[in-house]
């Protein structure tokens, strides 16, 4: 009996083999949820709540946040996977097949009484066998349009499907190539993502330049400028709360309608002088004048800017402000005291678009928009959501192979490499630990396995042909999956991230080892309150 | 100034708050009137309700409101409503490869919703409902806009006995939601047992990456186009992970749109389903630093709670005279405190005279003491037919309310300020109608407004107070699904009768309901407060509780926060001489 029962009657415990069997049956559970979403063929999944809400999707992250997972362990192995993601953006099905095929290899050695430490040493020699081969075969080569094209396309066509994935791709790697500046990190952020439920999601467009989630608030402003000068401001033009307001400093009507007045002259001079800044830059009013403004605007305002002809913008997102002047150029500014023509921005083209009670302000035509936005377009909530989920991983893949400044083989082609690497480098190892390495082969094998399965062919033979052709020609060779036959994956431009394989090693091989050497399952007290 | 509508946003955070917000809508759905031909009513619903357009082109009206909660706690609600619904076939997949469809079995709706849904349809209510009203259907012919699901529902009048059937608040929420309104956080589980946000530390840690993106995209759709916003009144759950979320929600609030009023009411249900020692030891230390946090960064808080103290061995709960309410179901402690919170938030709603968010707080929460506390006499106690003087000369030696905040009143008439709201007198005299000759046998019955009257008699109690005072005639409208969990002694519009109904006739549903709250701020809350640092610094958290801090916050910021705590209960000593 174990020594908790001795403290906690009401604890329950699995030991050894009964707690291994739990943990790998959960690993193997969520497998199987997994297995079919893998790669352009897999499965697209469609979850109805009972309430009716819809979500649509073939990303394991996605996935695996919507479920409702109550088994600790599949938790444990989900987190792990999402952690996946949240650092290179993509793997997460990968990650939970291989982590599943590895716990159901060490099964086998561990029913057959090998203990699990040595496993886990030999997955240990795996791992950095594997990473000296990632080394090896990863291709570096400067990172063009072509290449960032063939890996976002790897990425996105096991997303959504094909004809909105070719679409997307052209987005996304443009939306990048803008942002890049030489040297430097590429900050994703600077892409805005912005539904609009609209059309079909085929119209799902890069806008070089904003579209921003309102409209100007009064009927007598242009819906359409051209040519116009930007302001970017975070200046409060409406009429707040102070001190004298608030009640009991004054002692009579006409002394609060006093103060209340130089109140309200005090915000009329800050919409004096931007009307004064306007005059002064388009004199002939030739050119449009458009301000947006983080903090309020109120209808007084907002009245005299438009007599002036001036377009405004009120309560800009605190994200947008940094953007516009990337996209416009200008200066954010946060007082109207000294404003000169070099604060301002300047856009081609700023008009509204009106979709029911939503308004849509697209400033367009920028010089040299380091910032851009991606309008994502679909008939309904849950296309929307799909589109926005695959182009954040898109726009992922594409950042990390300009900043690995390489590409790896996919379509199963990198595993099949690293599985025949193991399978020599197997001598070298000590003693018993060379079953773990053997066991981390097959285990890699599982993704051109399901790949091939998922398209239909038969998994092993597909294998098969794969490492023939792999022995055979010593080139990286993957699934095609509308033949089922080897091809060579850098060739048909099947490339996979760098970082997303490493990762992918990396995270696979620690949890697995994890949770082959839990032999003691413990559930007393508040399973509920661990983090 | 009094012609503007100054708006309001609400948030409500976590499950209970929801639970007192649905009730809480329902109250203001229930008096809205879409006849043009009526007269505008005393509350300008505008400043809590918006009017939108569907793609469809359809005009709506629903609540500048955002509700957080967590996943699984819908139900049969869709997050994004049906109102705007484009209603085409969701079946469109462009995917060439195969779909595989997994399809939670809807659960089953009770019978109120299925009545909604129908009246949603436009079918007309089972015929055997309208036994006594199929006459004023037939000549409400004419103006078939003004025939709304509340007129409907009101004259089904139907006992809908929810109290078994009500697990989440979707099951009694009358109004459809705008889409932007429900936020649900798919980081934790609203049931089972893995993955709960129980933690105050769990929940400060959920605001940000995209639940803050999309929090302030919410928040950004309803601000934008409020001309004159005032404030946002905030609901938020202090017992569980949600006090966190809210200290940071809040906070957030106070940097993007300091100057407004943030109005924080801290609610805390009497009882939690499945509790054991060690969930009430997280339940007292969420209040703790909840109520540190939320004061921080809000205009003024008030906790709500019907619990006896916020404390691990809470006295009974709060009791009401003419109430038979059941402590145990949400369902029926949240429509209490939702019909004090729809009197106490009167003040800002006002058509005329309505005095903005920061007034309010800046009336009470003076000097640091921006905690204050909730007293409601929820139904006031008012004979049919008599008048406010007469009602109020029956309470002579205790004031009518009840503690809603579980700070019992001292009785010594300390109090630094005192915000008072009488709503629904409606039909009732405010002064006594003696002849000019007669003795008023009370001094209360001489007066000659109903404010005097009020004020007079609130001044008996606490006569040093700066007092405040706020008078609507219409009363809260009660209809389906507001329980009915009245004394036998109430009639239809909550007077107390002069005598009782006949036992064995069935009592009628009363509709409406007269509530006298106030708002205090006063040394009782030093006590309050002392008391919630004691229960917290009694025992070494490390050792007792030690994975409450194991997702934040660190031990220093909560103690910290304790000694915050310490401070704050020390602006409330009544330092005035000493007597």
């Amino acid at each position: 009996m174990a020594a908790v029962k001795a403290l906690n009657p009401k604890a329950e415990v699995a030991r050894a083999q009964a707690a291994l069997a739990v943990n790998i049956s959960a690993a193997r559970g969520l497998q199987d949820v997994l297995r079919s979403n893998l790669g352009p063929k897999g499965t697209m999944k469609m979850l109805v709540s009972g309430a009716g809400d819809i979500k649509l999707t073939k990303d394991g992250n996605v996935l695996l946040h919507e479920m409702q997972i109550q088994h600790p362990t599949a938790s444990l192995i989900a987190k792990v996977a999402t952690a996946q993601d949240d650092i290179t953006g993509d793997g997460t099905t990968s990650n939970v097949l291989i982590i599943g095929e590895l716990l159901k290899q060490a099964d086998l050695y561990v029913s057959e009484g090998l203990h699990p430490r040595i496993i886990a040493e030999g997955f240990e020699a795996a791992k950095d066998k594997a990473l000296a081969v990632l080394e090896e075969v990863k291709v570096t080569r400067e990172m063009d349009r072509e290449t960032l094209i063939n890996v976002a396309r790897t990425s996105l066509r096991t997303k959504v499907h094909t004809e909105l994935a070719d679409l997307l791709t052209e987005a996304v790697v443009d939306a990048v190539l803008a942002i890049a500046k030489p040297n430097e990190p590429i900050d994703l952020y600077m892409v805005e993502i912005m539904e609009m439920k609209h059309k079909t999601d085929c119209d799902t467009q890069l806008i070089r330049g904003l579209v921003l989630d309102h409209g100007a608030r009064h009927p007598d402003m242009k819906k359409r400028v051209e040519d116009a000068y930007v302001l970017t401001c975070n200046v409060s033009l409406e009429y707040e709360k102070t001190e004298v307001n608030s009640g009991f400093f004054y002692k009579s009507a006409e002394e609060r309608e006093k103060l209340v007045a130089a109140e309200r002259k005090f915000i009329e001079d800050r919409v004096q002088k931007i009307i004064a800044l306007k005059n002064k830059v388009c004199p002939n009013g030739e050119k449009g004048f458009v301000v947006i403004n983080q903090k309020g605007i109120d209808p007084f305002s907002l009245d005299a800017l438009a007599k002036e002809g001036i377009v405004a913008l009120r309560r800009a997102k605190r994200r947008n402000m940094e953007r516009l002047t990337l996209a416009c150029g200008g200066i954010a500014m946060n007082s109207v005291d000294d404003l000169t023509l070099e604060c301002l921005g300047h856009a081609g083209l700023v008009y509204e678009h009106t979709l029911g009670e939503e308004k849509y302000t697209f400033i367009e035509k920028c010089g040299n928009p380091r910032s851009v936005t991606l309008l994502v377009k679909g008939p309904n909530k849950h296309t929307l959501t799909q589109i926005k989920d695959a182009v954040r991983d898109g726009l992922r893949a594409v950042k990390n192979a300009i900043e690995d400044g390489s590409v790896v083989s996919g379509a199963g082609a990198f595993e099949v490499a690293v599985a025949d690497a193991l399978v020599k480098h197997k001598p070298n190892v000590k003693g018993r630990a060379q079953l773990g390495v053997q066991a981390f082969a097959d285990a890699l094998l599982v993704i051109p396995k399901v790949l091939a399965q998922n398209s239909g062919y038969d998994p092993q033979e597909t294998l098969l042909k794969l490492q023939t052709e792999y022995k055979e020609s010593g080139q990286l060779v993957g699934v095609d999956l509308s033949t089922g036959e080897p091809m060579v994956a850098g060739e048909a431009g099947v490339w996979d991230n760098y970082s997303v394989k490493k990762q992918l090693l990396h995270s696979c091989t620690v949890i697995a080892s994890n949770i082959l050497l839990v032999d003691e399952i413990m559930r007393a007290g508040m399973s509920s309150l661990r983090g | 100034m009094s012609g503007l509508c100054r708006e309001v946003i609400t948030l409500q955070l976590g499950h209970y708050s929801n639970f007192v917000g649905t009730h809480w809508w329902n109250l203001q759905d229930a008096s809205l009137s879409y006849d043009p031909e009526t007269p505008q009513g005393e509350i300008q619903s505008d400043v809590v309700f918006r009017e939108g357009q569907t793609l469809g082109g359809h005009v709506t009206y629903t609540p500048r409101l955002i509700a957080m909660d967590l996943k699984g706690s819908l139900r049969t609600l869709r997050q994004e409503g049906s109102l705007y619904d484009a209603g085409k076939d969701t079946s469109a997949v462009t995917w060439e490869g195969s779909l595989m469809m997994h399809k939670e079995s809807p659960p089953a709706k009770n019978s109120f919703l299925e009545d909604l849904d129908k009246l949603d349809k436009g079918d007309i209510l089972a015929e055997a409902d309208f036994s006594s009203s199929s006459q004023p259907q037939c000549s409400a012919a004419g103006s078939v806009s003004v025939d709304t699901v509340n007129s409907r529902l009101a004259q089904v009048q139907k006992g809908y006995r929810l109290e078994g059937s009500v697990k989440v608040w979707s099951d009694f929420l009358r109004i459809h939601l705008h889409p932007r309104t429900i936020s649900v956080i798919h980081q934790y589980n609203h049931d089972g047992e893995a993955h709960r946000l129980e933690a105050f530390g769990q929940g400060e840690a959920l605001l940000q990456g995209s639940v803050l993106e999309e929090l302030e995209d919410k928040l950004h759709f309803f601000v934008e186009e409020c001309d004159y916003l005032q404030g946002f009144q905030v609901l938020c759950d202090l017992a569980d992970g949600f006090a966190g979320l809210g200290s940071k929600v809040t906070e957030m609030l106070q940097d993007t749109y300091g100057g407004r009023g943030i109005l924080t009411w801290g609610l805390a249900p009497v009882s939690h389903r499945n509790s054991t020692p060690m969930k009430d030891l997280y339940h007292l230390l969420n209040c703790t630093l909840g109520t540190v946090h939320l004061t921080n960064h809000s205009s003024f808080f008030c906790p709500l709670t019907l619990r006896g103290g916020l404390g691990r061995r809470p006295s009974s709960p709060t009791a009401f005279p003419y109430l038979n309410y059941d402590p145990s179901l949400w369902y029926h402690c949240s429509s209490v405190l939702a019909l004090a919170l729809d009197a106490l938030t009167v003040p800002y709603r006002l058509r005329n005279n309505s005095v903005p968010m920061w007034q309010v707080a800046d009336t009470l929460a003076v000097s640091g003491r921006k905690v204050v506390a909730a007293y409601g006499a929820v139904p006031f106690p008012m004979m049919h037919g008599s008048s406010l003087p007469d009602a109020l000369s029956a309470c002579t030696d205790a004031l009518p309310w009840k503690p809603l905040s579980a700070c019992s009143e001292p009785g010594d008439g300390r109090c630094y300020g005192q915000w008072a709201m009488l709503k629904g007198f409606e039909g009732q005299r405010l002064i006594s109608s003696l002849a000019p000759g007669i003795k008023p046998p009370t001094p209360l019955h001489s007066l000659h407004s109903g404010e005097d009257v009020l004020a007079s008699y609130i001044r008996s109690f606490y006569p040093t107070a700066p007092l405040a005072l706020q008078m609507v005639s219409t009363p809260s409208k009660l209809t389906p699904p507001f329980p009915q969990i009245f004394s036998q002694s109430l009639d239809a519009q909550g007077f107390l009768q002069s005598q009782a109904p006949p036992p064995g006739l069935p009592a009628s549903a009363v509709s409406s309901l007269p509530v006298l709250t106030s708002l205090q701020s006063g040394p009782a809350l030093g006590t309050w407060l002392s008391e919630l640092h004691r229960g917290a610094s009694t025992f070494d958290i490390r050792r007792v509780a030690p994975s409450f801090l194991s997702q934040g916050p660190e031990m220093g910021d909560y103690q910290e926060a304790l000694e915050q705590l310490r401070l704050l209960a020390r602006c409330y000593r009544d330092d005035s001489g000493g007597t």
